[in-house]
């Protein structure tokens, strides 16, 4: 399971979107910044956090589809012919999915930062993000190997992660602050799980307060600490899902 | 003595009722090759995966190498050599690489892969190629490449589901060749397949399933005594018109002047008919026809072959799917994330 030597180019592939979004998308809002919800932030910095989101959740999406392709090229049955432990084999396929979204957001990192976007919190800040996008992808690919397993269609699964992604992504603090938006929008981001990550992301990069009020306060644990809990309810629920429906593929 | 493989009364009703399985009896001596026969759907797969732990059976009892199916499916996985249906190589590999991991998911360390992978590139021939990605490959060498991951830990036993199909025919007869070999080395091999000489030439011993029962098992040779006349294929003009009406007034024609007929049976052209001495009959059945202003195409006579036992106990030619599935798989590439 270990030594999966991967197409660098699907890593490239996939980072295309993030990377038009942070190189067209921030220059394309950077005057609306301050109205949007930035502050004192340059657009850059404020969506970097987004983006980086962004790019984790459609990254967590892949996750299903490739495990569809396992079954349907007859690979896992290959593999379960041999004396490899199931649990590694789903396993494995967890670790690879997020080392690939480790990778990535290394990548939008390093951009943004040649875009200006410095870490307030400097590089334990930006550890503190990719773990918590490890975890993120982690929890959130639970969704999509679930829906693959389940349904065995790639197409289900590229469908309903397209449906998903922008309602989720818009009606949160990815793109913009939620002062921004209508009330009930509002309503919805507070409950949204993508803010609540992307908030837990930001905080680290930008070393402002949820509001973007007060900067320079480092580290803002409340805010973090949430978005572990969030993350985790939904790794519990989505982590079990697979499990559950990995153990009856198997049998 | 109890065989390699051991099937008895073994059932498989999936999930939605379907019986794929009913209660087959069979069993391989070790160091046998031993062909399993039948028509799409017959329950040939089906079989294959209880046997090699992918499946769980419904009833019955399997046993691999004395080891049952049920309580020691780990110890089966490790001597076993398993080729699904699909070609399944990882394209962004390359030949080597592929057969490296194939080993580690086999559990082998350090210089024993590495000596095997070399031992099993030479013996498919792709040491040329060792070193490119898996994706470069044709059709054939992609088979080739695939057949050579389910050896790398010296299987016992080697589990083969139409490993041939859709193949070129150069490249199926290397894999014969190659599997040929592998059963002289003492590997007892099971394989599924629709090329009838090629399990005639090489298949010490043969299953015919049809709708999930074995209809007929023995030696090629024993099988084709079995029927013991000669087959006179016979095609009818506009057969695919009022192919019904031709044939019912065929048959009812050889019915009444024929004696030494022994079975009629409807094939894709028109009859086949079975009667000892096939080839004097001709000339008679030729103006008899002429008679009933029933007008002939194609007129043959051959000795039996593994095509008319199959046609014989399940009622259906076997028919390859030349449509190569291996080739247009290639295509749009199985890739691996």
């Amino acid at each position: 399971m270990k030594k999966l030597v991967r197409n660098p180019i699907l890593v490239f592939f996939s980072l295309f979107q993030p990377i038009i979004f942070l190189l067209l998308f921030t220059q394309l809002f950077s005057n609306l910044g301050r109205f949007i919800g930035s502050g004192t932030l340059s657009y850059t910095t404020f969506a970097t956090a987004g983006i980086v989101l962004q790019n984790a959740f459609s990254s967590a999406f892949q996750s299903g589809t490739a495990v569809v392709d396992d079954i349907k090229s007859g690979f896992l049955a290959k593999m379960l012919a041999t004396p490899v432990n199931r649990s590694a084999i789903l396993f494995g396929r967890l670790l690879s999915d997020v080392f690939r979204v480790v990778a990535q957001t290394v990548i939008i990192l390093v951009l943004a930062y040649a875009l200006g976007v410095y870490p307030a919190t400097g590089p334990v800040g930006y550890l503190l993000v990719i773990f918590t996008v490890a975890f993120f992808g982690l929890a959130w690919s639970g969704i999509s190997l679930a829906l693959g397993l389940k349904t065995k269609s790639a197409e289900t699964v590229f469908g309903i992660a397209g449906a998903l992604t922008f309602p989720l992504l818009f009606m949160s603090t990815a793109l913009v602050s939620a002062g921004f938006m209508p009330s009930w929008m509002q309503n919805v981001s507070n409950f949204n799980p993508i803010s609540f990550a992307v908030n837990a992301i930001r905080n680290p990069i930008t070393g402002c307060s949820l509001d973007l009020k007060v900067c320079n306060i480092g580290f803002d644990w409340s805010t973090i600490l949430q978005a572990y809990g969030v993350i985790a309810a939904i790794g519990v629920v989505t982590l079990g899902a697979t499990l559950y429906l990995f153990r009856k593929v198997v049998s | 003595m109890p065989g390699i493989i051991d099937v008895s009364q073994l059932v498989k009703t999936y999930g939605d009722g379907t019986k794929a399985v009913k209660g087959i009896t069979f069993s391989v001596n070790e160091g046998e090759f031993f062909g399993f026969l039948g028509p799409n759907g017959a329950g040939k797969s089906t079989t294959i995966k209880i046997l090699t732990t992918l499946l769980q059976k419904t009833s019955g009892s399997a046993s691999v190498a004395g080891l049952s199916v049920d309580s020691d499916a780990p110890e089966i996985r490790k001597i076993i050599g398993v080729q699904n249906q699909d070609t399944v190589v990882d394209e962004d590999l390359t030949g080597r690489e592929n057969l490296i991991l194939q080993g580690q998911l086999q559990q082998m360390h350090g210089p024993a892969i590495k000596e095997r992978v070399d031992e099993l590139l030479k013996i498919v021939d792709l040491v040329d190629s060792a070193d490119k990605r898996a994706g470069f490959y044709s059709g054939g060498m992609k088979k080739r490449l695939d057949l050579a991951t389910t050896l790398v830990h010296n299987p016992k036993i080697l589990f083969l589901d139409e490993p041939t199909t859709g193949l070129d025919p150069q490249s199926r007869a290397a894999i014969w060749a190659y599997l040929k070999r592998l059963n002289e080395q003492g590997i007892t091999i099971f394989i599924t397949t629709q090329y009838l000489e090629e399990v005639d030439r090489l298949c010490r011993r043969l299953a015919i399933v049809d709708l999930g029962e074995i209809v007929a098992q023995g030696t090629p040779g024993d099988l084709k005594q079995e029927i013991g006349a000669d087959s006179i294929s016979l095609g009818f003009e506009n057969s695919s018109m009022n192919g019904g009406d031709t044939k019912t007034k065929a048959r009812h024609v050889l019915e009444q002047k024929f004696d030494g007929v022994s079975n009629v049976v409807d094939s894709d052209v028109g009859l086949t008919v079975y009667a000892k001495n096939g080839s004097y009959m001709v000339p008679e059945l030729v103006r008899a026809f002429d008679e009933a202003n029933i007008r002939l195409s194609t007129i043959g006579v051959s000795s039996p072959t593994l095509d008319d036992v199959f046609l014989k106990h399940t009622g259906k030619r076997i028919r390859v799917e030349e449509v190569s599935s291996a080739n247009s798989r290639g295509m749009f590439g199985r890739r691996r994330r």
